[in-house]
């Protein structure tokens, strides 16, 4: 919403600098997000939120500066209509529960033609474009008042009458700017005796506009129900500024007299004679309503003890009519507020008029609750993941869940157990990852460009269909273009022995074309975690340390080698691997034994033991 | 004898003079003291001297050995002093350090883990929940039912449904972190203090500032009497210790449909010092020139939300407050790109 300082100032005395009022402004709710210089002074950019459709109109945010100013609002003075000398013909059938309300009149003997200076002026300040005068200044008020309005030409409505009702599915709309619409069942319409002439809310029908060489028109001022008109403008994708109101709920108190102040110009500017009574088809009065709040509670809500003649004095300003009677405060709220509905909102009236920065920052006091939440999630086990993988070389990366179809294809991930979105921002991103190796490859090959030591790992959700269900898990992958197999595997089985897993990540590890990928299910490892620690005394006596080299076939896998060294005694305390070179092996042996200090023949009896049955199950031989 | 002893003396004391290093050191004590050294066999033959002599004769031997041994000391002392600063003098202490090859912790990680610590010590506990959510979760338990405006703001990202339990636009990537207030708040009995970090996404235009693919952290807590004192007192709190205790911290109003009062939070700007202006007298551009960054949403729980998770909103009440991690990692390392954060270029990540 452009808000132009010098409009604003017609309708509320300013005397906050710019700064001043844009950062109260903000304060209080409607955000400043820019101050446009321009010839003929500044122009407010606000950020209006879907709850105040009242400052999409230029009296809306001088009412809001009143209240901070504490001035009063300059309304625009409308003369009373007058009666009509000759009335035309026109009935209007309309459908409240559709329609709440739908205000309007007939004026005749215009002259369509230019917009005086002024009012180009002004709606070029605001970014509107002049198209004649009777349009400019349904525009205006609509942007002046903040009820949008609409002028047919009277001579086009075939039949002379007007039926309020909803479309049919497909019904052919043509808007005013030209454009065809196929409308969907439901919207909003007018009809006359044979066609749709206006797309109620949202745009009107370009059959019965105002042009040049109109004479007669009928103006109105409707109430129309936000959700009926969100819908339409949704499912044709049709926005406008009458709709963007409307779609919040328009002030439905004040269609008469935006229609009064409609009609003061048209007769100013474009001439003419009203030719109607005023038509004001309504199913109730629309008046102030009342909400209750507890004074109590206003101040608990704040959290310190805001005096009850300060919280009249903001509600005053505010217009919301404020009386106190036995604790309970009661307010009057005008039609222009539909956003206060519950004693939750005048508190906030209160809190943002008194100044939010004004209440003094107190944490809560109140036990701190220890019952274990639903959905509770223990992130150090991430953490501690993600430290070991980093100690090891390797870097974090955060890549997208959404991928494309060509790289599910490239990395063999297609399949039907992956999830698709059906209305992706594009191509590129319309898959959920079934895994993360594609994020990790990318990954290298853009650092290949750079450098050839690249270790990457992603901690994060993949997602998959299973049993018509979508499951996520975590999962933790990692890829290395420098570090060996043995060396990734080392860092996994570190990993796993820290969160007290048995397992063998030999499967896990892939060898792929640049280097060595590895993925684990991390929601399972989370699961099964055991990460507390129990101390262990250590041995009392010495061990003792021999390493054992020998001669055996390639084939022999490393890993039986040591189970059957370590199956000889149970004083063989551990066997590591420590130098391999072609078909010799040296193991670091260290025996150790937990009520004594062993002696050298206890040991070399067991080593000769061990000799023996690497011999026999290995054809090993002693270097 | 006591020739030969003065002897063994000369002798041990000039090769100990001469040794160059340990080895040869340690061979000489051998030689004099060790278990066939000439000392320890001078020393065999006290007895057969008559009894008269074998006492002085005893005390100038034992005398040689302690000299000998004092004298090993020194010369062991020597060589160790004269190897280390013979070390010293052949290595470059100008060269850089080899600094360890270890990786480095993604920022939103760095992030994430923080904020999780400074709210665990405000009592929050953390909760982890589904990407994959249902309109009833993502809006219309938070008081935001189809056809509500403030849907225009979060665009939304359906799932396809075939070949699963859902019918078509049931299933859909939640756009904020949020969707949990309703999962948690419907099966824990408050009171309670609740954390909620992970990915979100909208179906929105990627730029500087925005993306289809972000993270979010969600906090909220329900109790007796909390209050927008309490909420802006947290958030103060947790502003101060993430961004330096000099960051100020403001609120505005603001509407969200889950939240009445609602506010938004801004903090001094972190690359100007909240001073509107550079060093050099440039102005800001990171905070347009306002020395204030905006942050974050937040609000006391509307009873609408309270209700529809089975919770009395007379008896009780609740704040919730909700921030991009994407954001505040940005704020924090002085990132100008949102999409930094999804490179994996090792040029960028090795700085955190």
């Amino acid at each position: 919403m452009l808000a132009p300082l010098s409009l604003i100032k017609d309708y509320v005395k300013i005397t906050l600098s710019e700064a001043n009022l844009a950062e109260r402004l903000t304060e209080v709710g409607l955000g400043v997000e820019n101050i446009k210089k321009k010839e003929g002074g500044s122009i407010l950019d606000l950020e209006v939120t879907p709850n105040r459709p009242d400052w999409l109109s230029i009296v809306g945010v001088a009412r809001e500066i009143a209240s901070l100013e504490n001035e009063k609002l300059k309304l625009p003075k409308v003369k009373e209509l007058k009666k009509p000398t000759k009335i035309l013909p026109l009935k209007i059938k309309t459908d409240y529960a559709i329609n709440p309300r739908f205000t309007g009149i007939i004026i005749t003997g215009v002259k369509v033609g230019e917009s005086p200076d002024w009012l180009k002026k002004r709606l070029d300040q605001i970014g509107m474009r002049s198209i004649n005068n009777i349009v400019d200044i349904t525009n205006f008020v609509m942007y002046e008042l903040g009820n949008p309005l609409h002028a047919f030409d009277y001579d086009k409505i075939e039949g002379h009458e007007m039926t309020v009702g909803q479309s049919l599915e497909g019904e052919l709309f043509e808007s005013v700017d030209g454009i065809s619409y196929h409308l969907p069942k439901g919207a909003v319409v007018i009809r006359d005796s044979r066609k749709i002439i206006d797309l109620c809310g949202i745009k009107g029908g370009k059959n019965s506009g105002t042009y040049n060489d109109t004479k007669t028109v009928f103006i109105r001022v409707p109430v129309e129900l936000p959700n009926l008109i969100r819908s339409t403008s949704t499912k044709l994708g049709l926005r406008s500024d009458a709709s963007s109101i409307f779609e919040k709920a328009v002030d439905a108190g004040v269609t008469i007299f935006t229609l009064k102040r409609c009609v003061d110009l048209i007769l100013e500017i474009a001439g003419g004679e009203i030719a109607s009574d005023l038509y004001d088809l309504k199913a109730k009065e629309f008046l102030p309503w009342s909400v209750k709040v507890n004074l109590e509670k206003i101040k608990r809500y704040l959290g310190f003890t805001i005096l009850d003649k300060d919280v009249i004095d903001i509600l005053q300003r505010l217009n919301l009519q404020p009386v106190i009677k036995g604790g309970v405060l009661e307010t009057k709220i005008p039609t222009y507020r539909n956003d206060l509905k519950i004693d939750e909102d005048i508190i906030e009236e209160v809190a943002r008029l008194y100044g939010y920065n004004k209440i003094e920052r107190k944490l809560p006091s109140g036990e701190i609750p220890v019952s274990r939440i639903d959905y509770f999630k223990d992130y150090s086990l991430q953490l501690k993941a993600k430290e070991i993988l980093i100690a090891a070389g390797f870097s974090e990366i955060k890549s997208y869940s959404l991928v494309s179809e060509v790289d599910l294809d490239k990395f063999g991930l297609v399949g039907k157990n992956v999830l698709r979105v059906d209305n992706p921002v594009s191509r590129e991103f319309e898959y959920l990852r079934p895994g993360l190796k594609i994020g990790l490859i990318k990954g290298l090959m853009e650092n290949k460009k750079f450098r050839n030591d690249i270790s990457l790992f992603e901690l994060g959700k993949v997602y998959r269909k299973i049993d018509r269900k979508a499951v996520e898990e975590y999962f933790l992958s990692g890829i290395s273009s420098n570090l060996s197999f043995a060396q990734i595997k080392g860092v996994l089985q570190k990993l796993f022995r820290e969160f007290g897993i048995k397992k063998d990540p030999s499967s896990m590890i892939e060898i792929i074309d640049n280097g060595l990928f590895f993925e684990i299910n991390f929601s399972e490892i989370e699961e099964k975690a055991n990460t507390q620690k129990i101390y262990k005394s250590i041995p009392k006596y010495p061990p003792v340390i021999e390493d054992l080299s020998i001669k055996v076939s390639e084939r022999v896998k490393t890993e039986d080698i040591i189970e059957t060294i370590k199956n000889q005694n149970s004083i063989i305390y551990s066997v590591t691997l420590i130098d391999e070179f072609e078909d010799s092996k040296t193991f670091h042996i260290i025996y150790q034994d937990k009520e004594k200090n062993l002696t050298k023949e206890e040991v070399a009896v067991i080593h000769e033991k061990i000799v023996k049955s690497l011999k026999e199950k290995f054809g090993a031989t002693q270097n | 004898m006591e020739d030969e002893l003065i002897n063994i003396k000369t002798t041990a004391l000039s090769f100990i003079w001469e040794a160059e290093d340990k080895k040869s050191l340690e061979e000489t004590k051998l030689q004099f003291l060790g278990r066939s050294g000439k000392l320890t066999l001078a020393m065999k033959e006290l007895p057969k001297l008559p009894i008269e002599r074998r006492t002085e004769v005893g005390r100038l031997a034992n005398e040689i050995k302690i000299t000998i041994e004092n004298a090993l000391e020194q010369k062991q002392l020597d060589l160790t002093s004269e190897k280390t600063s013979k070390i010293k003098q052949s290595i470059d202490v100008t060269a850089p350090g080899i600094e360890p090859k270890i990786g480095h912790m993604h920022p939103i990680s760095q992030v994430l883990h923080e904020t999780i610590e400074i709210f665990k010590s405000l009592g929050f506990q953390v909760a982890d929940g589904p990407e994959i959510e249902t309109d009833h979760y993502n809006f219309e338990v938070l008081n935001i039912p189809k056809d509500h405006p403030s849907r225009d703001t979060q665009q939304t990202l359906f799932l396809d449904t075939t070949d699963t339990l859902y019918s078509p636009g049931e299933m859909l990537l939640r756009t904020q972190t949020s969707n949990m207030q309703g999962r948690i708040m419907e099966k824990t009995k408050p009171p309670f203090r609740v954390l909620v970090p992970g990915k979100v996404f909208r179906y929105e235009e990627v730029d500087a500032s925005h993306g289809f693919e972000f993270w979010q952290v969600e906090g909220f807590m329900v109790d007796k009497n909390l209050s927008m004192s309490n909420l802006f007192a947290t958030l103060d709190y947790f502003f101060k210790q993430f961004f330096g205790r000099d960051t100020k911290v403001k609120f505005v109003c603001h509407n969200f449909p889950f939240v009445e009062p609602g506010a938004e939070a801004y903090i001094s700007c972190v690359v100007c010092k909240g001073k509107a202006r550079l060093p050099d007298g440039q102005g800001c551009s990171f905070c347009k020139r306002t020395g204030w960054v905006e942050i974050l949403g937040a609000g006391m729980i509307h009873p609408n939300v309270l209700r529809a998770v089975g919770i009395n909103p007379d008896i009780w009440s609740g704040f919730a407050f909700g921030t991009g991690l994407s954001r505040m990692a940005t704020l924090k390392f002085g990132m100008d790109d949102l999409r930094l954060l999804t490179n994996p270029d090792l040029r960028i990540l090795e700085q955190f």
